[in-house]
């Protein structure tokens, strides 16, 4: 039995109403206890702050886009080599990192940020089995994945034959065939438009295959499916028409669409611009976290642009070709056999660049107008908006106005007039709200019931950090991490790297829809329908088991 | 899997990058009898499934004890050891072999640097417009074969994937074209056909860009830009076109000129998707040779040519495990998978430990060998198709001791061997 107490911290677990308060927390055998005996081992904490490991509700860190990525970029990774960690007892593994980091250092650069949980937001299903290995590779962290389902031909068939509840089966099938954890939609019907070579959803009512096959309806059966099977994350949705001016009009209708159903948006950033194209683009930042301040069954997460390298990866192939004309920077693009699309675009965000700059404005706005920030959490949509591992310096641009104001009078004005930012917005996060934004917001929109939160139950997965008012400082060098009660980070260092869990789930269908699948598979597939499913996963499914 | 008789379907066969995933296979007294569905070039892979069974240090039999201590022996004394992630391995295998490498501070390479490196370095200039296979089959209406015949040497390809089966968005026949460079000739029978001396290719390709995008072609091009002219007129007015090339140079040694031609078609295609929607396939042969080129990007940023001597992953692409074995680098060499392939090379004959498939047939004879089962035959696991596209591996034999379980037993003693030596 291994047990802490980690003693006289100032706690900050918002989900059991803690902020900030002086007491202990108690760890036994990888879980958060009530209390322990007195001559239990112990973590003296006094003066520093406590909270629960990050959670990193959206980024692309092992898929085989992620690894597509990686593959062209050896640029990047000839300046950023990383030797491996001195774990205790050995077996470090070196790496590279850039903005797409290789697995083992993208474990140990996450847990060194205090992030403990991390979910690769874009797996093709027919690639699902390189996720889960890519992530066997990936230490520490907890990882899981979200499948994509929104441009999937079989699924757009049983629309076409308005059998919702045969594509409610089959995403419920998918699920659980590729170990995912949530159902994502990627630009609905636009990526199948796409391979189609048409290049533009105008609206959510464009047919996409037949009449009656329309984003809308993709976003319908899907949020439906989603609370239907009772998943704990409800649809994770990347709208239509992401990065072009004038996109809130789709964002809003998307969001109004799904109306009465639980639904996340994510990267609400890149789908809050207002204007034309060909035109000035400008922030629709307030039209759009408006509606989200009214509709309490919406959340999101914010997508916020970084100045620096990135790397736009996505599902969104149109969008990356795009990018990749506007450009000229080399282009990947993968279309994937009846389910989805791939596209990749090494990027710049320069604060010079009046783009770039508006979009970082809008970030912003987004943050700073959003009135719950249980609903609206922290995400670089990693690494499209930037690295994860500028996280802290986000985190500094919220609780630091002065800071802020500085950096914005540094970016380009052009797009900014009018905006909300530019106007003088005076809201600092608090230390509590960043607790919200970066771990327990992003568990209660997962449905993590066991984590972000240090409530007896919890996982214990721990982050102490010293503090400083250099929010920046303070948040990238945590002095301790517990992952499971094991200590990763040990004053400053990293000095243990157990195997993370797989988080998944295995919600229950009708076996009907796996006999017409099969057909399926056998007219049109290239993989036999009984080498579809990966192995079955180590740990159990969520809600399945200890 | 003791049964004198059985049969395991769904067998996915790694005898090309094809990794068709729907052969039967029948064994019988411990043998494979039959493999339906399989091609010649897969029954051959497959053939009865019977493979030596030995464990050798310095040539006599040993115990498998002895044999991973003399193996960690060799390896952690090494001033430069090379891990090489050689064929018929599972991409698991390959994980911990390539762990080796880095806890060793060695370096590590797979087949492709040898055969395929330049599509990898023309796609890391310009990136790709690819497809996965069943994308080709379900959606492309026209194919086009740029100096290829997939029969020779990926025999179910056109059956496969393109051009024959029916697919989801293909109505009727699809359009096929062919090109030929020098004796690389397109399929028998394909019309319209281009024929290219080699030394026109690369300007036939810049010669079709062009007119794709309307440029004006300088004077002493014109007459290739009328030979090439019709192809660019098909390519335009596909929905979606497929070019279809060996990735795998036929002659090996994967040079500049391999590179210049990967990047020409490269920027074909990608010129192309602004006019219509297309995809580049490279041919890619068996193996599990890309997983190997996935697993070290994963673990080290790099899918080829790695070496680790300053405790991070460096790459080297202009080297790789030839130049590394010719110019006398390596002192220990570590060789994961069938070991055949690197028999040939000059110096090769490095104090070697072989593991893997036919690990003791390898001549010289190897310092210490360990017979393994072969991926896909009679260990599991996970390989890669060409387009990286991951299978299950189905065991239908029982074989030696799987390679995993050896590669894994190797590396927790060099890992201790390595944790008492001076960093």
């Amino acid at each position: 039995m291994t047990r802490l107490r980690i003693a006289g911290g100032m706690v900050y677990d918002p989900a059991n109403g803690v902020d900030g308060e002086v007491r202990d927390v108690c760890i036994e055998d990888g879980r958060v206890v009530a209390s322990l005996p007195d001559d239990a081992p112990r973590l003296d904490a006094r003066g520093l702050v406590v909270m629960p490991g990050g959670i990193d509700i959206h980024a692309h860190v092992a898929a085989s886009s992620v690894n597509a990525a990686r593959r062209i970029l050896p640029e990047e990774h000839v300046r950023d080599p990383e030797r491996a960690p001195a774990l205790e007892g050995g077996g470090g593994r070196s790496g590279t990192g850039g903005t797409v980091p290789t697995t083992f250092t993208t474990g140990y650069r996450y847990a060194g940020l205090g992030y403990t949980t991390v979910f690769d937001a874009a797996v093709a299903p027919a690639a699902a089995r390189d996720t889960h290995a890519q992530f066997d590779d990936t230490p520490i962290v907890d990882g899981g994945c979200y499948i994509l389902m929104g441009n999937d031909a079989y699924l757009l068939r049983q629309l076409a034959a308005g059998e919702r509840e045969r594509a409610r089966d089959y995403a419920a099938w998918l699920l659980g065939a590729t170990g995912g954890y949530a159902i994502k939609v990627v630009n609905p019907g636009g990526v199948e438009l796409w391979k189609r070579n048409v290049r533009e959803v105008r609206s959510i009512d464009d047919a996409v295959e037949v009449p009656g096959v329309t984003p809308r309806a993709i976003l319908e059966t899907l949020a439906d499916a989603a609370d239907a099977l009772r998943l704990p994350h409800p649809v994770h949705i990347h709208c239509n028409n992401l990065g072009v001016p004038g996109n809130v009009a789709t964002t809003l209708a998307s969001m109004q669409a799904v109306d009465g159903r639980r639904a996340h948006f994510t990267h609400l950033q890149f789908h809050s611009y207002a204007g034309e194209r060909g035109k000035a683009w400008s922030s629709a930042a307030r039209q759009v976290i408006e509606h989200v301040n009214a509709h309490p069954g919406l959340t999101a997460d914010v997508g916020q642009v970084m100045f620096g390298p990135a790397t736009t990866l996505t599902a969104d192939g149109a969008v990356e070709y795009l990018l990749h004309a506007s450009t000229g920077r080399k282009w990947v693009n993968i279309d994937v056999e009846l389910e989805t699309g791939c596209g990749i675009v090494p990027y710049e965000y320069r604060e010079k660049a009046a783009v770039s700059a508006l979009q970082w404005v809008i970030g912003l706005e987004l943050f700073l107008l959003s009135s719950d920030p249980w609903r609206v959490v922290l995400s670089t949509d990693h690494p499209n908006g930037g690295s994860f591992a500028s996280y802290p310096e986000l985190i500094r641009l919220l609780m630091d106005r002065a800071y802020r104001d500085e950096r914005l009078k540094g970016v380009n004005q052009k797009m900014l007039a009018g905006s909300a930012l530019a106007d003088g917005i005076a809201r600092e996060y608090t230390l509590n709200e960043i607790a919200i934004i970066t771990r327990a917001g992003p568990a209660r929109q997962l449905g993590l019931t066991r984590k972000g939160h240090l409530g007896p139950g919890a996982d214990a997965d721990v982050t102490i950090y010293t503090p400083n008012a250099d929010r920046a400082v303070m948040f990238s060098t945590p002095r301790h991490v517990l992952k499971g009660g094991v200590p990763v980070v040990e004053e400053g260092q990293l000095r243990r790297a157990p195997s993370g869990r797989r988080l998944h789930v295995r919600p229950a269908f009708d076996e009907g829809v796996t006999r017409d699948l099969r057909r399926w598979f056998d007219q049109y597939g290239t993989i036999s329908f009984d080498n579809y499913p990966v192995a079955p996963l180590r740990d159990p499914a969520v809600g399945e088991g200890a | 899997m003791s049964a004198r008789a059985g049969i395991v379907e769904h067998v996915t066969c790694l005898g090309c990058g094809c990794a068709c995933d729907d052969i039967t296979i029948v064994a019988r007294d411990g043998r494979i009898a039959e493999a339906r569905n399989a091609c010649a070039l897969g029954a051959a892979w497959f053939g009865d499934g019977s493979v030596p069974d030995e464990v050798r240090v310095h040539g006599a039999s040993a115990s498998l004890d002895a044999a991973l201590d003399a193996a960690a022996a060799l390896l952690a004394g090494a001033r430069r050891a090379l891990v090489h992630l050689a064929t018929d391995v599972s991409c698991e295998t390959q994980r911990a072999a390539l762990g080796i490498a880095d806890i060793l501070r060695g370096a590590a390479d797979g087949p492709t640097t040898a055969t395929a490196a330049g599509g990898v370095l023309a796609a890391q200039r310009r990136g790709r417009a690819g497809a996965t296979l069943g994308e080709i089959r379900n959606r492309a209406d026209l194919i086009v074969f740029w100096g290829v015949d997939p029969a020779r040497r990926y025999p179910r390809f056109p059956s496969r994937y393109a051009p024959e089966p029916p697919g989801v968005f293909v109505s009727g026949a699809r359009a096929v074209a062919g090109v030929d460079v020098g004796d690389a000739v397109a399929p028998d029978g394909v019309e319209p056909r281009l024929r290219l001396d080699p030394g026109e290719e690369l300007d036939a390709l810049a010669a079709l860009r062009a007119a794709l995008a309307g440029r004006a072609i300088a004077a002493g091009a014109r007459a290739l830009a009328e030979r090439v002219a019709p192809l660019a007129e098909r390519l335009r007015a596909a929905r979606y076109a497929a070019v279809v090339y060996d990735g795998e140079s036929a002659s090996g040694g994967g040079g500049g000129g391999d590179t210049r031609r990967a990047e020409g078609l490269i920027a074909l295609v990608q010129e192309l998707n602004a006019h219509t929607r297309a995809a580049l396939c490279a041919l890619r042969a068996g193996g599990n040779r890309s997983g190997a080129e996935a697993v070290m990007t994963w673990q080290t940023g790099f899918p080829i040519a790695v070496e680790f001597s300053r405790g991070a992953p460096r790459y080297r692409p202009d080297e790789g495990a030839a130049a590394w074995l010719a110019r006398g680098d390596v002192d220990a060499l570590l060789v994961v998978g069938d070991p055949a392939a690197l028999a040939s090379l000059p110096g090769a004959d490095a104090p070697r430990v072989c593991i893997g498939p036919r690990a003791s047939t390898a001549r010289p004879e190897a310092v210490v060998a360990i017979d393994t089962g072969v991926a896909g035959i009679h260990d599991g696991g996970m390989a890669f198709r060409m387009d990286d596209i991951p299978l299950p591996l189905r065991p239908s034999l029982p074989g030696p001791r799987d390679a995993l379980g050896v590669v894994t037993a190797l590396a927790e003693r060099v890992r201790r061997a390595a944790a008492g030596r001076p960093a």
